[in-house]
């Protein structure tokens, strides 16, 4: 029995200007101690999934209209707050994208790391300081004794970042969600973050969700990537399998952008034309105007998620139907 | 003779770590002269206010010791700020009235505060239909005509200085609720606080240890110009005779009874006023530079 079951999410966001559907119908199983990656443009509802599951999309506007996410015999998305908060922050926590404003300005960086550990195992404030010194120690901060009487304002980025993820991490939970945890950092600083969120998950055993728009990241990190694009699972597969066998247009489209150290000149690769309109999806495929393989039925038919080899899924129209090789 | 040693001590780096927002703020407000003037002032009447209400005779006369044989004396050296018609010492009474006044500023804007606070963060946190609800209430009570409510609530409970607090403060805090209504708005949707949902706090931990803190800086801007605004208005109202009675008297009161002899008695309207004009110019110019100080936008960092 997978971790987390997440199946047929589907989240909308009632606006004044429409209804903009953010994930439809998103399905996903996460192993114990398994990366999940998950990539997509702005706007491709890698962030709206995760937010759903954590209970953490405003509503109103937001709505989750659709799905179960089956976390330990629990649905997070229809259990009750108080049982949801019994969850998040002990069994399932999250990093955010910008380290610089996620920790409250106001309160010594001490005091905010023993929250979650105060408010979910009860334990003395001396006894969570002990805990949280040790956890800043693992987290590569050095005279934690000094630092955990700071303030937020006295650390750079990357020192708050990983100060986020002891926090996120003091309670040792079996999941951890990561938004795009390294988007704001410097290159340098990105790789230390993401080597130190591989050796915790190696030292707890906890699953990690890992969003991210860089494919490049992800295809380092992660056991398994899920691509999205306009708030739909275009393709699922071990990285490997991803890699070298993609069977989206889409995923092959977003490999070949990658910015490698390519010939002085040469030009970089693009996707022709923009993500669709959140407003307004085109009907059938939604990446079928910027996908050079797109056919008539693609803007027709109804798309969906289906196993073209063991373990790997694709959205694409033409690959289910034509075996058509991308 | 000995010479000074080559390395100077160089003393160790603060071992309480860190420089919080707070004594930033302090610093900047010492340096605003103004505002520290301002600070000065208050605290010396405050404490002369509190000593005289202490120690009754230290100015040698109590506030309602009347000498009819005396009558209204300009200052001299037996009183240093003469006597009003009755031969009761204004400096003892400006004193007196002094802490009155202060007592109530500081009293109503402590019920403003607590209620306005309240309030206007759960409107803001709630948002949605309760928010609207809320404030539509609060724009209603806006539309009282103030002096009239208040004076019918006055009317109402009796002339009770206690009272006379309480309802200024409930007057005064409406402004307060849509300044932290708006202030918690803005500051919900940070990450911060998105932050502390994901890691399991209750929704009250959240408000009252993430958000309220991070308001602190308005609220007490607010606040302290709230003071200058509620003395004045328990002034108005003595000066109706609907707030403080004879024989207690506060700034209200005193310039209420200065006036209607000025011509003949100057001085006992020239003092209070004084001191009245003195205290509203320093209490401004102390919320004007805590605004500054604890505005961060404002600040170098």
């Amino acid at each position: 029995m997978p971790l987390l079951n997440v199946e047929n999410l589907c989240t909308a966001f009632h606006t004044r200007n429409g209804v903009v559907r953010a994930v439809q119908d998103v399905s996903f199983q996460l192993e114990r101690g398994e990366t999940l990656g998950i990539v997509g443009e702005s706007g491709s509802g890698k962030s709206v999934t995760c937010y759903s599951i954590m209970g953490l999309v405003p509503q109103p506007p937001g709505r989750i209209e659709h799905g179960r996410a089956m976390f330990d015999q629990v649905d997070l998305l229809s259990c009750p707050p108080s049982r949801l908060n019994h969850i998040r922050g002990r069994r399932i926590s999250m990093i955010f994208q910008d380290a610089m404003t996620s920790l409250n300005p106001f309160l010594r960086i001490g005091s905010q790391l023993i929250e979650p550990l105060m408010i979910h195992e009860k334990i003395s404030r001396a006894a969570a300081m002990e805990r949280a010194l040790a956890m800043l120690d693992e987290a590569g901060i050095s005279e934690g004794k000094q630092r955990l009487k700071m303030f937020p304002h006295e650390f750079s980025g990357g020192m708050r970042q990983r100060v986020m993820i002891a926090m996120a991490l003091i309670t040792k939970p079996d999941i951890l969600i990561a938004d795009e945890p390294t988007t704001a950092l410097d290159v340098t600083v990105q790789a230390q973050i993401l080597e130190l969120i591989a050796k915790m998950q190696k030292e707890l055993g906890m699953a990690v969700i890992l969003i991210s728009h860089d494919l490049g990241i992800v295809s380092g990190f992660c056991d398994r990537v899920m691509v999205m694009y306009a708030g739909r699972v275009m393709e699922t597969a071990r990285t490997d399998d991803l890699f070298y066998d993609t069977k989206h247009p889409y995923t092959r489209g977003l490999r070949k952008s990658i910015p490698a150290l390519q010939m002085k000149g040469a030009e970089l690769h693009t996707i022709p034309g923009q993500p669709p309109d959140p407003h307004h999806l085109p009907p059938g495929c939604p990446f079928a105007p910027r996908c050079e393989h797109a056919v008539e039925y693609c803007a027709r038919e109804e798309i969906g998620l289906r196993e073209v080899a063991p373990g790997h899924g694709t959205a694409c129209l033409r690959v289910q139907k034509e075996n058509l090789a991308v | 003779m000995t010479n000074p040693p080559l390395i100077p001590n160089i003393e160790p780096a603060d071992s309480t770590g860190g420089v919080s927002f707070w004594q930033d703020a302090w610093h900047r407000l010492w340096k605003n002269k103004l505002a520290f003037f301002g600070l000065v002032v208050i605290t010396l009447l405050a404490v002369m206010s509190v000593t005289a209400a202490l120690f009754p005779k230290i100015t040698g006369y109590s506030y309602e010791q009347q000498n009819l044989a005396l009558g209204p004396m300009p200052p001299s050296h037996a009183h240093w700020l003469g006597t009003d018609p009755l031969g009761r010492d204004l400096l003892a009474r400006l004193l007196y009235g002094g802490g009155i006044s202060l007592l109530v500023g500081l009293c109503a804007t402590g019920v403003s505060l607590i209620i306005g606070v309240i309030y206007g963060a759960v409107a803001g946190f709630a948002g949605g239909k309760t928010d609207m609800v809320m404030m539509r209430v609060v724009d209603i009570l806006y539309a009282l005509p103030f002096a009239i409510f208040v004076i019918l609530l006055m009317v109402f409970f009796g002339q009770n200085i206690l009272l006379l607090f309480v309802a200024i403060g409930a007057v005064e805090w409406l402004t307060m609720a849509r300044i932290v209504r708006s202030q918690v708005m803005s500051v919900k949707r940070q990450e911060f606080v998105e932050a502390a949902h994901a890691l399991g706090l209750g929704e009250t931990r959240i408000v009252f240890r993430h958000i309220i803190p991070n308001l602190l800086g308005p609220i007490i801007v607010f606040a302290t110009l709230t003071v200058p605004e509620v003395i004045l208005l328990e002034s108005f109202l003595s000066f109706l005779g609907l707030g403080v009675q004879p024989p207690h008297s506060s700034w209200g009161v005193l310039i209420k009874e200065g006036a209607e002899v000025m011509e003949e008695y100057p001085w006992l309207l020239i003092y209070p006023g004084a001191i009245m004009a003195l205290t509203l110019f320093s209490l401004n110019f102390l919320g004007d530079g805590l605004r500054d100080a604890l505005d961060v936008r404002g600040s170098k960092d």
